[in-house]
């Protein structure tokens, strides 16, 4: 049987070292480890030669170079002749194999060793099965392919939500049910705080709803920033990325105004796939697996599609709610609660709100609570409108105008969360309304 | 020219290691194949490197057509790599090659398995079915592991 390139998709995750052999033009061999192969066609792979000076100079002398892949999910061996063809050392293909090196290097734990100066682009003439000492039935089960009609209706469910918590549900739904991931986080972008935020959560112990990501920071940074697909296949050797916080505890938020980073202990594989549309990438699908080699070529794929089709159906739910103008809220008096007072403290600095001491968000989604308190003291109403939220904080959030929804959805899932004596909740296309438990008393800190 | 190994290598081949082998034919043609095994000669200027012909069955031809191997040692652990270059000439196989190969073999496979590597993955690489042994002269050693000294002439003083 023909072995072909794409039958080794798993011989390219980087998860076991390839091997490069080269000669010399009075042809002395060389022989190295290779970090990183990359299948760029049915006929070519690109090599990140970025250490060995002899390897580089053998391959421009005599372009006759042999390499063994490993297949990182059986342990099966391939020898493939190629032929050096090119170096190159810019442009998108390099953009793509620098990424892939970043990830899969950062995986072996040699992140800060490792820099792609330029990637060699080789022919393959041919590929060859090395015989293994092992029977082919002891190597593990692969799993089922994914299914085009069950991924096509999760991107329809998605594509038919109205609301960002919806799509954002739908979204993780589909990864959940269609390619069988438990563990999902989607966060989305806040450029003005330059950072991602955990706005939907599956299948962790604590949410990390409001937990944030610094951009450009590890891999799901990284995704955001380049707009591609970043994964890495096995995490043995190495702390996973994004535990940057790893304090716990109610009280560490308070303090430090920051929610930690959901953990799953003993992840192998992790993925971070852009939600990009129209070019723009407005946040990250984030996945994360106790299994090796758990983001197939074609999981990544599907993924792909789902997180596409979220970031579009976001993005016209944005314009939609942005473009209806919902009947005007009437200033009747809200009905006065009997409770005790509930002290809200909102700081400038950094747009931070507390209820009673306890931490909940921060930045827009703050500074939403805030407009909506000082609307409901100074007004006497509790009902508002996206609309006239957008007028009010544009001129200081410029980007509000494309992610209110997703702002106002952290806000009311964080007051959910922490289980708040304040809820928000949505009363129409277009509107919300604020209930309290108490009177609310607005203390504007360090103003 | 010969070159004689140092104490330092001679420590670093006493850890578990994992081996790689590169050959090339008449025509520059490279190949490549893993080792299962290795003696140091007791000269330390020669070093004979068991591998499987049955799994890697351009190797032996090679090497009597030209003359020539390298090859590299890696410690898993930490990425420690030396390449040992040189002329090559075939050996019988004994049977303390094959006693060799076992323990080089149980060697490697506990140490990729305590580094989290299922022990079915090592499976297929480690085998010494129709075990031959090839003797290198040592005539160069460089310095494999990544980072700045890579490629870097070492642990070597002259013969």
């Amino acid at each position: 049987m023909t072995v072909r390139l794409s039958d080794l998709s798993a011989c390219f995750e980087g998860v076991i070292p390839s091997i490069i052999a080269t000669a010399s033009a009075d042809g002395m061999p060389n022989i190295s480890y290779l970090s990183h192969v990359v299948r760029v066609d049915e006929d070519h792979v690109a090599l990140s030669n970025q250490f060995f000076a002899k390897t580089a100079a053998n391959v421009r002398a005599n372009p006759h170079v042999t390499l063994i892949l490993v297949d990182g999910f059986t342990g099966d061996q391939f020898l493939l002749d190629i032929g050096f063809v090119r170096s190159i050392d810019a442009g998108p293909l390099f953009d793509r194999i620098a990424l892939q090196l970043k990830a899969s290097s950062a995986q072996v734990g040699m992140s800060d060793v490792m820099r792609l100066r330029s990637a060699d682009i080789f022919r393959v003439h041919a590929i060859e099965k090395v015989p293994s000492p092992v029977e082919p039935e002891e190597t593990p089960a692969r799993r089922a392919p994914v299914s085009l009609p069950a991924l096509s209706q999760a991107a329809r469910a998605i594509e038919q939500q109205a609301e960002a918590d919806e799509i954002i549900d739908s979204l993780l739904c589909g990864v959940r049910e269609v390619l069988h991931y438990p563990n999902a986080l989607v966060l989305i972008r806040d450029s003005d705080r330059g950072c991602l935020i955990t706005t939907g959560s599956i299948g962790y112990e604590r949410s990390g709803l409001g937990s944030e990501i610094a951009s450009g920071e590890g891999m799901i940074g990284a995704a955001a920033a380049s707009g591609q697909t970043i994964k890495v296949s096995d995490m043995s050797r190495v702390r996973r990325f994004g535990e940057a916080i790893s304090l716990e505890e109610d009280a560490a938020e308070n303090d430090t105004r920051s929610v930690a980073f959901p953990q799953l202990p003993g992840a192998m594989s992790q993925i971070a796939v852009p939600m990009a549309a129209r070019g723009v990438v407005t946040g990250v699908l984030f996945i994360e697996s106790p299994q090796r080699l758990a983001f197939r070529e074609e999981d990544e794929a599907a993924l792909e599609i789902l997180a596409g089709q979220a970031a579009s159906t976001l993005r016209a739910s944005e314009r939609e709610a942005a473009a209806s103008d919902p009947a005007q809220t009437v200033a009747a008096p809200p009905t006065q609660p009997a409770g005790r007072n509930i002290r809200v403290t909102h700081h400038r600095m950094d747009d931070s709100v507390f209820i009673d001491d306890a931490y909940i968000v921060k930045g827009v989604a703050g500074a939403l609570l805030r407009l909506m308190l000082e609307w409901h003291l100074g007004e006497a109403r509790s009902e508002f409108t996206n609309r006239e939220m957008r007028l009010a904080v544009g001129g200081r959030m410029p980007e509000i105008k494309d992610n209110l929804e997703t702002r106002l959805l952290l806000l009311r899932r964080r007051l959910e969360e922490k289980q708040a004596p304040i809820r928000v909740v949505r009363v129409g296309r277009g509107r919300v309304r604020l209930e309290a438990e108490g009177p609310l008393v607005l203390d504007l800190a360090g103003q | 020219m010969k070159v004689r190994l140092d104490d330092r290598l001679l420590d670093f081949f006493k850890r578990p290691l994992m081996c790689i082998i590169a050959v090339a034919d008449e025509e520059r043609r490279p190949s490549a194949g893993r080792g299962v095994g290795f003696h140091v000669g007791e000269d330390r200027e020669t070093i004979d490197v068991i591998f499987s012909a049955w799994q890697w069955p351009r190797l032996e031809p090679a090497i009597r057509q030209t003359g020539r191997a390298a090859v590299t040692f890696v410690s898993p652990s930490d990425y420690v790599s030396y390449q040992l270059k040189g002329s090559a000439t075939m050996r019988d196989t004994e049977a303390r090659d094959r006693d060799c190969a076992d323990h080089f073999m149980a060697k490697a496979t506990g140490e990729l398995e305590a580094l989290g590597v299922p022990r079915g993955l090592i499976a297929p690489w480690l085998t010494a079915r129709e075990a031959r042994v090839a003797r290198l002269a040592v005539g160069e050693i460089y310095v494999q592991t990544p980072g700045p000294l890579a490629g870097m002439m070492a642990g070597a003083r002259p013969a």
